[in-house]
């Protein structure tokens, strides 16, 4: 097969001027802009583009486009390009990927010889003995992986996403296409053309008919002068539920490849038709091409296919390309008639080259020395966007293919997926299903805006969905071409011939999927679109069936592939941070993750912040605690269903720490509420929890509880919230503090106050304490925290005032033997494990989760306990197992765990069976160095402090 | 009327190289994987579901209790459900004492699955990390690896460094919003050619006598005694099935489905705590090797892998509403190829080349739901969420000897539907929410 | 993308929206046996077909709301579709 360029053909879209030089291979060449990086390296002359999967075979060009499997090469760090359509650039440095070690000598070449023992799924019928050595036979086998490679550092380039909403959405810009995109957009509709080529056209493009140009000129031109937003080299992918399409753009200036999400409102899908290649023996050898294939390298890019051809013609696309090879030269050495009887048998010639082709024509069984045969052998019908809407298309003999069956109404076919026509047919059904797109995304249209409560008033009545009206498309007799008398290829990429595919269903894998599964054919680049409906045939064959009997496959998306940057984005992810961020940042914090939020967790020295606190008085940024504003009458009621504990007399002022549980009774979150007002509450919950919470809050009050007269609003962020806790607290606060009186009987341990603080009115003050030391915790609106913050800072300078993080006060917490919901419980915890019984209030008419915590009295539930190991030196993991003896029977675990510097030894919490939750009891525990120690249950959660005279001071 | 399976049929060809190499060279076939059976109006035993824990429990009521007289019957094709559409990871390091016990004999099972079966299954013990990127997923990640060293599975928390090392393509950097802290490193974990255990599985049943029904629905469990209407329910018995072929009678059905295992159990009268979701996948185009381990994410939920035939194989968690509907979501694809470019920002040039779903049974404990229920003679193995592949072989070889017997084996007494009525659910929700 | 109708914001991206499982009432807590507790807790009818379940507006109006959704076909039944069963986007 010699190709070679040749002169200026009146359809060609390269421009001769604009000279672009590449690599490939190392080696230096150069083609024209408009070139695809194979039509360039054709018109060089190369006919050798890659090596089979398994066999390592040469292939060469076979339909030229997008979905040609052998065209598939590695440009710089991007494995796997489609040379038949990527354009071509300068300075390309392009590869080809399955041959070592040159695309000229390839190695493995040699398993040619072994093909009747590499039959489809071999490697399951041996390599199980001896076992050791399997990984070994897997690397073996891994490196036939085929595809490029990937450069570990290829950045994620810039890829942004486009979310549109028009009325129509149409995939395929043939002449079908493009009438529908033209009708629908006269009758008002907003419409998005999506071509998967570089330019609209379709077939026209290639064609040399001077009608089908002018046919081109003039709907190019209307295209022009239309309201129709056109995209070029760009593929809908994807039809999801209600008509979200995934839309990926390859020619976007800025974007790599750029994902558009449309919502549209009716899809017409006019894909056109994919060539399907013919089997026959030897129909892999380089120089065997499709029609279509031969006249877009004639007609787009000035490129003679070869010398010598013979034309298997059973369609007009094939009679159409010897009329274009006749133009350019090639010499045609015989039209085979595929209509008539006529048919192909095999190619002959070397490995890399066609050099005879046995037919059986009109003069019966013959020879013809050839080096190009070009085989149009029919279509593939790509019902990818119909499959993922749900249809399931059907097998029409006669035209020898599939056609839609019953696609949901707001999706609509038209072009070669909807049958045959002439020129002037297909665009008249184009116009028909625009114009049927446009009137029924109007009904659509209305009825969105009418059900959305806010959105502007629309007038006048839906419009009632309009009727399907369209003449519809004549189906052209197609003589079923699939294999002719001798076996070939069926899937070029997988290296699976149908004689693998006939051999699989005899040994019982006679259903496609079980086919498909078992050979792997169509599981490669074009995932089927060339390959499914011959495997079909070779089934039905081996099975004695029809193609019909024996169905097709699902086509799953996406239709064109697209790159995780693209589906990727941006990757926006949010960092949530207190107002007083720039303050832990200018001193020497370090942060730790919690969920979307950067909390302080020390600023150097966890241990002498913890010190500091119980001697001085330190800060520390809670600005996460979950916060719910609730306001309204039944607020009491409210807390009492949602806590355990009771809530119904909880005075003005007043705070009180409630424990919630889930309806199967497992604790789902705690934190203190505080009656501000006399129907005014602020609730707490856990950091984490916080969002969690407020859903639950409102399904009750929403679902369960529509009477009641409840309001609220979360005001997590509206607030920084800062703890001051230490003995000198109250001093510091007093300093602060403008209008409140902090005295302890004034604001005693438990209770909430408002207040000025620093200057910044509408602050709130709870005495709580998380550390169990005297403390303060202060809410101010958000926009002053950093203020009040440094405002506490300055005025306990003297004081010795010092921040302190989220370490510190996680030690400070286990001193007291506070637990942390989700730490030391966890998704089976029930609320009385926590030791909690008496907070749970059995004789409240009902709250979430009562019947389980009312029965979980009869059941032997593990418990959270304060423990010390006998070693004070020792800080058991928290994970750390606790076991029976020298045995490996789990009794519990070690949920928290830190070493004191107030008490100077390691302290525990963890969850034990209940037998040996009394304090004293005495414990093994298993380090994770493997080292077993023994440990004691204390009497209360506290290893400090147990009475809590410190918080109350 | 057992008979025992080994004496039922002249024994087919085994598969080796040899066997290979004299067929190629004669041009001979291979004879079917499994026979083209009538559908018997009788039989000791009806499962429902051709997938590998239908396939797995026909062969191990077979091989290891003499009942060969066994349909399992599928309403497509075998493999056709969550068999042929999951991952294919295979590991056990769990969170419960029972979790591990059970996966551990699992992989155990996998590990000898090519030998005793006769097909390779390419059992590829690459290793699996699972990701920490928080201290709380840390933490959960040292529990997983203390409970795995007790139960005897090898399983061990690594730093960042040692993550590198196993797998260079990692961002292991603080650069990362999410920075990888640590991980849960499980040797043995790996994948498996998933159809080849659904065909090994077959074929070796098969050859023990079992009949394996392709294109047979059950559209009704028949019972007798039961509370409810038509004899079924709590107190009844099994009689039989309906089908779209006709009635069998058996005086045991085991219902061996993944997301339709509600729906078939409400036949029987038996209801269950199941939620079906779809659980999605997708996978790439080819390219060399590069991705040496099984890499799991809980805070990104993703899991990815690559096959020996060099595509990434990903999953996800599952579609967050109930539905029975596999066509998949674009959502699906762009949070999983944000996360893996997360985990792995070099790959942003891979294709995604196909995406597929399949169906999950979600329990409200994250285990499965094993063994008798109260219509006696139906058993269920189901509520596999979307962790059943790996526990094909554990699970056909204990809802066997169940089924067998009448009794409980104690592996999975842990799984008891009544687990529901006595409030004592499974604590493997830290483990198995997105483990892979 | 389904489409789930909002009562308040129209119909929405179900990514705007929380799943809030199938709608079952909850039995009285003082009288319930542990069995109708648990089968309340637990159990679900779980059909191939239409389900009344519920959603939260998580992105929008924050309300919890009630639908029917067919679960083999993804329509929700309220409000109904005019034309064919599979057609429109609402």
């Amino acid at each position: 097969m010699t190709m070679s360029r040749q002169g200026v053909q009146p359809t060609e879209v390269i421009d001769r001027a604009a000279k672009l030089r590449f690599r490939w291979n190392g080696k230096r060449f150069s083609g024209f802009e408009g070139d695809t990086i194979a039509s360039a390296l054709a018109a060089a002359g190369e006919h050798i583009f890659s090596r089979s999967m398994k066999y390592h075979r040469p292939r060469g060009i076979l339909t030229a486009d997008y979905w040609d499997p052998n065209l598939m090469v590695q440009v710089g760090d991007d494995p796997n390009v489609r040379a038949g359509h990527r354009l071509l650039e300068s300075g390309m440095d392009v590869r080809s990927q399955n041959a070592w070690p040159s695309l000229n000598r390839d190695i493995k070449a040699a398993n040619s010889l072994l093909g009747r023992f590499l039959t489809a799924g071999f490697y399951y019928k041996t390599f199980m003995r001896p076992q050791w050595l399997w990984p070994t036979y897997e690397r073996v086998l891994a490196t036939f992986a085929p595809g490029g490679k990937i450069d570990l550092d290829t950045p994620h380039a810039y890829h942004d996403k486009r979310y549109t909403h028009p009325d129509v959405v149409v995939a395929g810009a043939g002449p079908a296409g493009i009438s529908a995109a033209l009708a629908a957009s006269s009758a008002g509709a907003s419409v998005l053309l999506v071509s998967h080529e570089h330019a609209v056209g379709g077939h026209l493009r290639y064609s040399s008919d001077a009608a089908d140009q002018a046919a081109l000129t003039e709907l190019r031109a209307a295209l022009d002068a239309s309201d129709v937003e056109v995209l070029t080299d760009s593929t809908v992918t994807g039809r999801y539920e209600d008509n979200w399409l995934g839309i990926v753009q390859r020619n976007h200036p800025i974007a790599v490849e750029r994902l558009i999400k449309a919502r549209a409102k009716t899809l017409v899908a006019a894909p056109g038709l994919i060539e399907r290649p013919y089997v026959f023996e030897g129909n892999d050898r380089p120089g065997v091409i499709t029609p279509g294939a031969a006249r877009r390298l004639i007609n787009l890019w000035g490129v003679k296919p070869g010398e010598r051809a013979v034309v298997f013609s059973a369609n007009a696309d094939g009679d159409a390309a010897v009329a274009d090879l006749e133009r350019v030269g090639t010499e045609i050495a015989a039209v085979i008639d595929g209509r008539t009887g006529g048919s192909v048998s095999s190619t002959a010639g070397s490995s890399r080259a066609v050099e005879a082709v046995m037919v059986n024509g009109t003069n019966g069984a013959e020879r013809i020395d050839a080096d190009l045969l070009v085989v149009a052998a029919g279509w593939t019908a790509p019902t990818s966007l119909l499959n993922m809407a749900g249809d399931r298309p059907i097998y029409d003999p006669t035209a020898a293919r599939f056609f839609p069956s019953d696609p949901p109404s707001n999706v609509l076919a038209t072009g070669g997926l909807a049958g045959d026509a002439d020129l002037d047919g297909l665009r008249q059904h184009g116009a028909a299903t625009g114009r049927l797109a446009a009137a029924r995304a109007a009904a659509v249209r209305h009825r969105l805006q009418s059900r959305t409560a806010r959105a502007l008033p629309v007038d006048g009545d839906e419009p009632a969905w309009a009727p399907d009206e369209r003449a519809p498309l004549g189906r052209d007799p197609h003589p079923e071409l699939y294999r002719a008398d001798t076996h070939g290829m069926v899937d070029m990429s997988e290296d699976i011939s149908s004689k693998d595919l006939v051999a699989a269903a005899h040994e019982g894998y006679d259903s496609v999927e079980l086919a498909k599964r078992y050979t792997t054919a169509t599981m490669g680049p074009s995932q089927g679109k060339l390959e499914t409906v011959n495997t079909v045939a070779a089934i039905a064959e081996a099975r004695g069936e029809t193609i019909s009997e024996v169905g097709t496959t699902v086509w799953r998306p996406p239709y064109a592939p697209l790159t995780l940057g693209a589906l990727a984005g941006r990757m926006f992810e949010p960092v949530r941070v207190s107002s007083i961020q720039p303050w832990h940042e200018a001193n020497n914090v370090s942060v730790i993750q919690a969920g979307q939020w950067l909390r302080p967790d020390h600023y150097g020295d966890p241990a002498a912040e913890v010190r500091n606190v119980r001697d001085n008085v330190g800060l520390i940024d809670v600005t996460p605690l979950g916060k719910l504003d609730l306001r309204g009458p039944d607020v009491p009621k409210l807390l009492s269903l949602l806590y355990v504990n009771k809530w119904m007399k909880l005075g003005v002022g007043r705070v009180r720490y409630g424990m919630m549980c889930a309806e199967d009774g497992v604790v789902l979150d705690d934190g203190v509420t505080g009656r501000l007002g006399e129907d005014h509450y602020m609730m707490s919950t856990t950091s984490s929890g916080a969002g969690g919470v407020w859903e639950w809050v409102e399904n009750w009050l929403q679902t369960e509880r529509p009477d009641w007269q409840v309001h609220v609003t979360p005001v997590t962020t509206a607030y920084a919230s800062i703890n001051v806790a230490g003995p000198k607290s109250r001093e510091l606060m007093s300093r602060v503090c403008e209008d409140a009186d902090l005295d302890a009987e004034a604001f005693p341990y438990m209770t909430v106050r408002q207040a000025t603080v620093a200057g910044v009115e509408d602050c709130f003050m709870w005495r709580i304490g998380f550390t169990g030391e005297l403390s303060f915790e202060l809410h101010v609106p958000a926009g002053h925290g950093l203020h009040v913050w440094e405002a506490l800072m300055d005025a306990g300078s003297d004081l010795g005032v010092g921040p302190f993080g989220l370490e510190g006060q996680r030690i400070m917490r286990l001193e007291k033997g506070h637990f942390i919901v989700g730490q030391d419980t966890d998704g089976l915890t029930l609320g009385p494990s926590t030791g909690l019984w008496s907070l749970i209030k059995l004789d409240k008419d009902d709250f979430a989760g009562k019947p389980e915590l009312a029965w979980a009295a009869d059941r032997s539930l593990p418990m959270v306990v304060a423990i010390q190991p006998d070693d004070p030196d020792v800080v058991p993991e928290e994970a750390a197992q606790i076991v029976r003896g020298n045995t490996n029977e789990i009794l519990g675990r070690i949920t928290s765990s830190r070493y004191s510097p107030t008490l100077n030894r390691s302290i525990c919490l963890g969850q034990v069976e209940p037998d040996l939750a009394a304090g004293g009891t005495k414990l093994t525990v298993l380090l994770e160095s493997g080292e077993r120690i023994g440990a004691t249950v204390i009497d209360h959660h506290a290893h400090f402090d147990p009475a809590g005279e410190r918080l109350r001071g | 009327m057992r008979g025992n399976g080994r004496l039922g049929r002249k024994r087919p060809p085994k598969y080796s190289a040899a066997a290979l190499a004299w067929k190629g060279l004669r041009g001979q076939s291979w004879p079917r994987v499994w026979r083209d059976c009538d559908l018997k109006r009788s039989y000791d035993a009806v499962v429902i579901g051709g997938g590998v824990h239908g396939l797995a429990t026909a062969y191990y009521l077979a091989r290891n209790h003499g009942m060969t007289d066994v349909a399992v019957l599928d309403k497509a094709y075998l493999g056709s459900g969550g068999s042929g559409r999951n991952t294919a990871i295979v590991r056990s390091n769990y969170l419960t004492p029972e979790g591990v016990a059970f996966y551990d004999r699992s992989v155990h099972l996998y590990e000898q699955m090519a030998v005793e079966l006769n097909i390779n299954v390419m059992f590829s013990q690459r290793g699996h990390l699972t990701l920490a990127h928080s201290d709380a997923s840390l933490r959960t990640m040292h529990w997983r690896a203390e409970v795995n060293k007790l139960g005897g599975v090898n399983s061990s928390v690594i730093g960042p460094d040692e993550i590198k090392k196993e797998c260079p393509s990692l961002d292991t950097s603080d650069h990362p919003r999410y920075p990888i802290q640590g991980a849960l490193y499980h040797p043995p974990g790996g994948v498996v050619r998933h159809d080849a255990v659904v065909w090994g599985y077959a074929r070796a049943a098969d050859h023990m006598g079992v009949e394996m029904h392709q294109k047979t629905e059950v559209t009704d469990i028949l019972c007798e005694g039961g509370d409810g209407p038509d004899g079924k329910g709590a107190g009844g018995r099994v009689t039989g099935v309906r089908t779209n072929r006709g009635d069998i009678s058996t005086p045991i059905v085991i219902n061996c489905t993944a997301g339709w295992a509600s729906l078939i159990s409400t036949m029987a009268g038996v209801r269950l705590p199941i939620t079906t979701h779809p659980l999605q996948a997708a996978v790439t185009e080819p390219v060399k090797m590069f991705l040496p381990t099984v890499v799991v994410s809980g805070s990104l939920h993703v899991y990815v892998s690559q096959t020996d035939r060099g595509e990434l194989v990903f999953g996800a968690s599952v579609d967050p509403y109930a539905n029975y509907s596999v066509r998949g979501s674009l959502e699906f694809t762009e949070g999983l190829a944000g996360h893996v470019l997360e985990l792995m920002p070099g790959v942003s040039r891979m294709r995604i080349l196909r995406q597929w779903s399949g169906l999950c049974d979600m329990t409200p404990d994250y285990s499965p739901v094993m063994g008798h229920t109260p219509v006696e003679g139906f058993l269920v193995d189901v509520g596999w969420g979307t962790y059943g592949f790996k526990a094909a072989p554990v699970s056909g070889e204990q809802i066997a000897e169940a089924a067998a017997t009448g009794t409980t084996p104690k592996l999975i007494e842990a799984f008891a539907l009544s687990r529901f009525d006595d409030g004592e659910l499974v604590g493997e929700k830290g483990a198995a929410s997105v483990g892979h | 993308m389904l489409l789930v109708p909002c009562p308040n914001c129209g119909p929405r991206n179900s990514t705007d929206l929380r799943y809030g499982g199938e709608s079952h009432a909850r039995p009285d807590p003082n009288t319930a046996s542990p069995a109708e507790w648990r089968a309340y807790l637990y159990l679900r009818d779980n059909p191939a077909g239409w389900l009344r379940e519920n959603w939260y507006c998580a992105s929008g109006c924050r309300r919890w709301f009630s639908v029917e959704r067919n679960t083999a076909t993804n329509e929700f039944r309220d409000p109904p579709l005019p034309g064919d069963k599979r057609g429109g986007a609402a």
